[in-house]
């Protein structure tokens, strides 16, 4: 692992642990829900899941969960990306700015 | 918060002798986990899931565990490496939540707490009667012949049919038609309906006598032209409530209204001296506006709501009973005070106002609704003006899933009506006589003209008898009174007869 890799990643764990405290991460998260939810993301990902288990015998989660994973994070609408990347960069800005 | 189910449940133990491979000594529950531990390194389940391992048989130190999906409860086998199904986890991880909640949540006015939830277990004499009956599917689902033009009366009837709270009444034989001594009665003609339904037969049927009792009832809606299916719903609720026992004009608890009944507050604020008007009206269902979304964003049913509950200023001239001047700076909002169980949503897609030829215009704009709404955001007490912000109780109160839609195709005049309805987590389609399965997929990508909510847990007043056990009860004892009155005047006959021989000798 190069060390850029590791800093990044050392980096990562900082900022996640902080907003947890903080509560940003759950505020966000929550926010970010609503805005999935709201736009029929969370909805789709529900009938994939579904439909998907109904043809398995018997239904394997880690299956189900790899194929939705891919299109869940392909589908993700545009605009949600962006408001919910804008609001974490916005918090990483105000701490590291301290 | 934790609770610690083998306190709760004592039968734990016992139970503990059900699992061959697993032995459950006590089960801890996480109510809030944020990231997930793993005692198994080289098992990563998923990342993201909040995921509880907990590793069971500690003495013999094995790598088999069992795991908790937070959110859902749902349980995980390291031995299967999948989730699994247990009737009796089920069970238990409701319960759980159930008592979390019910311990969390205090009355606005008493502060007391929830009444603890009993599941019900038949008593000796219940479990008798019960031996000597037949279990029979708890699904109906049955097509309805279109009886010229009638999808509007089809489509609604269908919604009626997949409503828990509605479906609950009358399979528990509320109102007997037997016994109703009413003449057109609509709900008659729901028992009837329900009957059917819940018949041993599959095909379809034609809800002839529905039709004729409604027509009767409503001459407007009589005639073979094409009607609107909400102006049929509104028709309908109202002869039901009107033909039920002990409905009344003034907060009735008839099942229209225990069903359906909510309350919309309007709140009006004058700009110019700071008072605050509220009226209170009660409500059925909630229409909702279809305007041009703007170029990208589509409408939603959460957008609709937050346009219906938004701050406007009155397009007219408001005389404040306060400052006493006539203004033109009043501001009205409208917020939800009391949900009902079932929440109804049209949308307006049938403008009125003639546009630009006269020609009223069907508004086809598609909606996107979601599965499950949480209707918080809505509420007077979340949109109270009053500064104080008073905790709204769970978010569980909050939570609706939607289990019919009803859809309209074509024009105002000649349309057709079709509806998407639910049974536990089936999605059919129903087109009159025409049942299919179908998927959630394809009904919230349907366009939808109306929506049905249920609420995912029931409020109750705590510590109470029900109303109709109540009714039930007074029932008997003025039948009591009756029949002595009447015993007592035959009595009396007989002593007058008696008296006028002995006077004729």
């Amino acid at each position: 692992m190069s060390k850029s890799t590791s800093d990044a990643d050392a980096l990562y764990t900082q900022v996640h642990r902080r907003m947890v405290e903080s509560g940003d991460w759950d505020r966000i998260l929550r926010v970010l829900s609503a805005k999935l939810s709201e736009q029929g993301w969370s909805d789709e990902l529900y009938h994939r899941a579904k439909e998907r288990a109904r043809m398995m015998d018997p239904p394997l989660f880690k299956t189900v969960l790899e194929e939705i994973s891919l299109h869940g994070e392909a589908t993700v609408p545009v605009s949600v990306r962006r408001e919910t990347t804008a609001q974490i960069r916005q918090f990483v800005k105000d701490q590291f700015e301290k | 918060m934790r609770v610690r189910l083998s306190r709760r449940f004592p039968n734990l133990r016992q139970s503990g002798g059900r699992w061959q491979h697993h032995h459950v000594i006590s089960v801890t529950w996480r109510y809030h986990v944020h990231s997930y531990a793993s005692l198994a390194p080289s098992q990563d389940v998923g990342q993201g899931s909040t995921l509880l391992l907990t590793s069971l048989t500690p003495a013999t130190r094995s790598s088999l565990y069992l795991g908790v999906d937070t959110k859902s409860g749902s349980l995980f086998c390291s031995q299967c490496n999948n989730f699994v199904y247990n009737v009796m986890f089920e069970d238990l991880y409701l319960s759980t939540i159930l008592l979390l909640e019910e311990q969390q949540t205090r009355f606005q006015v008493s502060k007391r707490t929830r009444e603890p939830y009993q599941p019900w277990a038949p008593n000796n004499e219940e479990a008798a009667f019960l031996k000597n009956t037949t279990v029979l599917p708890c699904q109906g689902c049955r097509g309805l012949l279109n009886l010229g033009q009638t999808c509007f009366l089809n489509v609604i009837l269908q919604s009626f049919i997949y409503n828990p709270l509605l479906r609950n009444f009358f399979l528990g034989d509320r109102h007997n038609s037997r016994l109703c001594k009413h003449t057109d009665c609509t709900c008659c003609e729901m028992d009837g309906l329900f009957t059917e339904i819940y018949s041993s037969s599959t095909i379809p049927f034609g809800p002839t006598s529905f039709l004729a009792t409604t027509w009767k009832v409503s001459a407007e809606m009589s005639g073979y032209a094409q009607q609107d299916a909400h102006e049929f719903f509104i028709t309908a609720l109202n002869q039901i409530h009107g033909t039920c026992r002990g409905s009344t004009n003034i907060s009735c608890n008839c099942i229209v209204h225990q069903t359906f009944a909510g309350q919309l507050q309007s709140e009006v604020t004058c700009e110019r001296c700071g008072n605050v008007t509220r009226t209170v009206d009660p409500m059925l269902d909630i229409s909702l506006e279809l305007r041009d979304p703007g170029i990208e964003k589509e409408i939603t049913l959460a957008g609709c709501l937050r346009r219906y509950t938004k701050p406007e200023k009155l397009g007219r001239e408001y005389s404040c009973t306060k400052c006493a001047k006539a203004t033109h700076e009043a501001v009205r909002r409208l917020s939800i005070r009391k949900l009902p169980p079932v929440l109804s949503f049209q949308f307006k897609r049938f403008e009125h106002k003639t546009v630009s030829k006269g020609v009223p215009q069907k508004i086809d704009t598609p909606v996107r609704f979601p599965v499950a709404i949480n209707m918080a955001p809505y509420t007077t007490l979340a949109t109270s003006s009053n500064g104080e912000t008073t905790y709204p109780g769970p978010d569980a109160m909050y939570e609706y899933d939607l289990f019919a839609v009803i859809n309209h195709e074509g024009q105002m005049e000649n349309g057709h009506y079709t509806n998407f309805a639910r049974f536990q987590d089936e999605w059919y389609r129903f087109d009159d006589e025409k049942v299919t399965l179908s998927s959630l997929g394809t009904c919230l990508n349907s366009n939808a003209y109306m929506c049905f909510y249920v609420k995912r847990h029931l409020d109750y007043k705590p510590y109470m008898k029900p109303t109709y056990l109540v009714a039930r009860e007074n029932d008997i004892v003025r039948e009591q009174e009756q029949e002595k009155m009447r015993e007592l005047a035959r009595m009396k006959e007989v002593d007058d007869a008696l008296m006028a021989t002995i006077a004729g000798d």
